[in-house]
């Protein structure tokens, strides 16, 4: 008992927090499924009911469950692609070519001492990560992934985007002001500038795919570009596209515009006296960020989940019932055969490799067999699946676009960032804004 | 002193860390202003702040401290502290016998060591009156030109991470590990060699450092004109180094700048030509120089050094005379009283060495000029009106080295 009760005491106060809000969600998680089981259908109706605020919870959830792998899955790509750019190796120590690097990074922020600087204001101090995620992720709510694969779908869903994701600059200026340091406090007040400039030229880039798909739903300006390659928006809107993604580029603090963070000039900005998970929360933000602009990116100028050509309908006539109890002996089978087979080069054509080794690998390499085969079964049969491979995979395109920059520009400076943001990109976007809806008046969209 | 808040603070005052709660460090000396300048620069007047750069930061290039007055994020004033490498090595040299002396020169620039050796070698063989075989001449000016590209080369990295850029900094560095790789070969060790004897070198060129460097002249012209690719064409560098921290001739000569930042702003000076030494005088070589005199010029002006380097180590190669690499001379020498000054042509500038022998095997006083110091005084001039961001480039783009400013 006196153990507990030590561990209690050298709690942090968001640590206590934590661990008393946890159990209890467990235990409402715990008491709701027993409710359901128990007074079955009566719970059902309440939920079914109230079916958008179980949606919005259910999405907010896996959101925030999604946000961290997205992030380590966008550091591991930024680490070895700038590795390789630089003619460096990179990251190849933990897990096959390094893979679980940034993993054992994220457990490492998480096991790191939580440091709060005399003389900060504590409370702002640490809520301002809290803050820059959630801006994050609640952006994150209104893209769809897919066809019917959305958190939200509002009618004003664009305007909902730009309106949260400004709720970032918040809390780097929160985070910069609280930090009692002046690097931070410069960090901070570059953010505010750097984002509040940015925000203008963004938004008004969008307003000639919003002309001209006549909605600011992205569900259904991404329904506006179905078809070929042709149909994407970047082809109508080459200017709006360049001038987003420049903007863009700014809003996620990504080089060449990562004023906040000029490690070169004001060592880490507003991140400067954070440690440990509040650390990591701005870093994942940062991250998750780079997703999310990229997403934006291809559903608004990209054809979001539509292929770029038609492609052929692949049919698959696949129909498990009817092998009977033979599904049950393959399904028993397949991983102890696959295991074997798979395994059995290993053992066979290096002499070293022991037994357990080779089946070691044998399941692995199952593993990934099995895990691409559902992938290419549920792209061919299902749509979202299929939407969803292309979102992602022209995400990552984007990404990459991101880290290439990074890996190859040097940064601007603060008055060259203003004044491209005021004097070349405004009017641009301005520009871009009058032809279009002059073209829409004079052809009539 | 009292900082903004009006608290007395000292970090030696015990009473500070138990009863008070420790405020934010104002980078404010704990000791009344000795100088009508450091009370003038230690009152901010409305709207200003100070901000503490360094010791510990990302790229002072090295540990110097500078105290920036900052309005917004333009810096008004500045305040450079020096002192925190400071290791006495001048000291060191004058208890030192004259072998043991050039030893302690070596990590000075220690990016440049071999310079650092050449200085001192020559002013004790001016003293000692040693005629040092021409085979060791053309050893000297071989390896210490290698160094100058690799210098040269890492400080086009340097500039370049300064701005922001991360791949320039590795790639230059794969140019230095190849240099070095083929220095230690032919030295021994891969940064502070330790090499230059008075009276010749310690060692005669050796295979391997020959097929490294043969191997190395094959590309080294193609490597560096791919290098320059990513930073030459490319507009947010140019734009951002174009007009920044510039100097005029003038002003450079009388802030005694040498080296590529006096030939930066136009004026063709350098030691090799202005005061020949060593077998200079017989190889072709061309003084580039710059007339805009800021960070670009600069940054230019060391790509063209190096094209000429490679001319240099190319002749080297071809011109290499048979014969001793040392001169025969006693373990302990003695020179007769009297004085000695010796300059040589570093990579930074002038590096000269004043060494005066009072008959002993210890030089009675040792006296080093360094191109790195020097420079330093004048960001006092370049850096006011500009911006934070841009302190970095202009002291990166003057490529000082603290162990050499410190001494």
């Amino acid at each position: 008992m006196t153990a507990v009760a030590r561990a209690w005491g050298r709690l942090t106060l968001p640590g206590k927090v934590v661990f008393t809000v946890v159990p209890l969600l467990a235990l409402l998680v715990a008491a709701t499924v027993i409710g359901i089981a128990v007074f079955g259908g009566a719970v059902l109706d309440i939920l079914a009911a109230n079916i958008g605020i179980v949606r919005f919870v259910l999405v907010a959830t896996i959101l925030l469950l999604a946000a961290p792998p997205i992030a380590f899955v966008i550091i591991y790509l930024e680490m070895k692609v700038i590795a390789l750019m630089n003619l460096r190796i990179g990251p190849d120590r933990v897990g096959p070519w390094g893979t679980l690097l940034s993993t054992v990074h994220g457990l490492k922020v998480l096991m790191k001492e939580d440091f709060t600087p005399t003389g900060a204001d504590a409370v702002v101090f640490t809520w301002a990560p809290v803050v820059v995620f959630t801006a994050s992720i609640l952006s994150a709510l209104v893209l769809p992934f897919a066809p019917g694969l959305f958190g939200q779908d509002f009618s004003i869903a664009l305007l909902y985007f730009f309106a949260v994701g400004g709720l970032t600059v918040v809390g780097l200026l929160m985070g910069g002001w609280s930090s009692f340091n002046k690097y931070s406090l410069l960090g901070g007040l570059r953010a505010a500038a750097q984002m509040v400039s940015y925000e203008i030229p963004l938004t008004l880039s969008v307003v000639g795919v919003i002309i001209l798909a006549g909605t600011m739903s992205l569900d259904r300006i991404v329904d506006q570009q179905a078809g070929w390659l042709g149909d994407w928006f970047v082809f109508r809107q080459p200017l709006g596209f360049l001038v987003f993604f420049i903007a863009a580029t700014a809003e996620g603090n990504r080089t060449p515009f990562d004023m906040t963070e000029a490690d070169q000039e004001i060592v880490a900005g507003y991140a400067t006296e954070y440690s440990g998970m509040r650390f990591g929360f701005f870093f994942f933000a940062e991250y998750i960020n780079v997703f999310i602009l990229s997403a934006l990116t291809v559903i608004l100028f990209f054809g979001g989940w539509h292929a770029p050509l038609s492609l052929p309908q692949i049919e698959l006539a696949l129909d498990p019932g009817s092998l009977g109890i033979g599904l049950l002996f393959l399904v028993a089978l397949a991983p102890v055969v696959g295991t074997l087979l798979l395994g059995a080069p290993f053992y066979l054509l290096r002499s070293a490799t022991k037994w357990w080794h080779a089946l070691i690998i044998g399941f692995a390499l199952f593993n990934v067999v099995v895990v691409l085969a559902v992938v290419a079964w549920a792209t061919i049969s299902f749509d979202w699946a299929a939407g969803l491979v292309w979102v992602l995979v022209k995400t990552f395109g984007f990404v990459f676009l991101f880290v290439w920059l990074r890996g190859t520009l040097p940064r601007v400076r603060v008055d060259q960032l203003m004044g491209l943001a005021w004097k070349w990109l405004l009017p641009a976007s301005l520009l871009n804004l009058f032809v279009t809806a002059a073209a829409v008046v004079l052809v009539g969209g | 002193m009292t900082t903004a808040t009006g608290r007395q603070a000292s970090a030696d005052d015990p009473r500070v860390m138990l009863d008070e709660q420790i405020g934010v460090f104002e980078p404010v000396p704990p000791y009344p202003p000795r100088t009508e300048r450091e009370a003038e620069f230690y009152t901010l007047a409305d709207g200003e702040l100070f901000l503490n750069m360094g010791p510990q930061h990302p790229s002072t290039h090295g540990v110097l401290r500078v105290v920036l007055k900052l309005d917004g994020e333009r810096v008004v004033d500045l305040d450079p502290v020096l002192g925190y490498l400071h290791r006495g090595v001048e000291k060191l040299c004058e208890n030192a016998d004259y072998h043991q002396a050039i030893c302690y020169t070596d990590p000075l620039e220690y990016v440049s060591a071999l310079f650092n050796e050449w200085a001192p070698v020559m002013a004790f063989e001016k003293l000692h009156d040693v005629e040092v075989p021409r085979r060791a001449e053309y050893i000297r000016v071989l390896s210490s030109e290698l160094l100058r590209i690799s210098s040269h080369a890492l400080f086009m990295g340097w500039m370049a991470l300064d701005l922001g850029g991360l791949t320039p900094i590795l790639w230059s560095f794969i140019e230095r590990d190849e240099i070095v790789d083929m220095l230690s070969a032919l030295t021994g060790q891969r940064m502070l060699f330790n090499y230059f004897r008075i009276g010749g070198v310690n060692g005669d060129l050796n295979h391997d450092f020959l097929s490294r460097l043969g191997d190395w002249m094959t590309r080294a012209t193609a490597q560096h004109e791919a290098n320059l690719g990513l930073l030459n064409e490319n507009e947010v560098f140019v734009r951002r180094m174009r007009g920044l921290g510039t100097i005029d001739t003038r002003t450079a000569i009388r802030m005694c700048m040498t080296g590529p930042n006096l030939r930066a702003t136009g004026v063709p000076f350098d030691i090799r030509r202005a005061h020949p030494y060593s077998v200079y005088p017989e190889l072709r070589f061309d003084i580039p120089t710059r007339s805009e005199g800021d960070c670009l010029a600069r940054y230019l002006l060391r790509v063209d050094e190096i094209r000429q380097s490679l001319r240099i180590i190319d002749q080297c190669l071809h011109e290499m005379p048979d014969g001793p690499v040392m001169a025969k001379l006693p373990r302990l020498i003695r020179p007769r009283p009297g004085r000695a000054y010796a300059a040589v042509e570093g990579p930074r500038g002038q590096y000269a060495v004043y060494a005066v022998s009072d008959g002993t095997d210890q030089p009675f006083r040792f006296r080093i000029h360094d191109p790195s110091f020097v420079h330093l005084q004048s960001v006092g001039l370049l850096l006011p009106g500009n911006l934070v961001a841009d302190t970095m480039a202009i002291m990166a783009s003057l490529d000082p080295i603290m162990g050499g400013v410190d001494k």
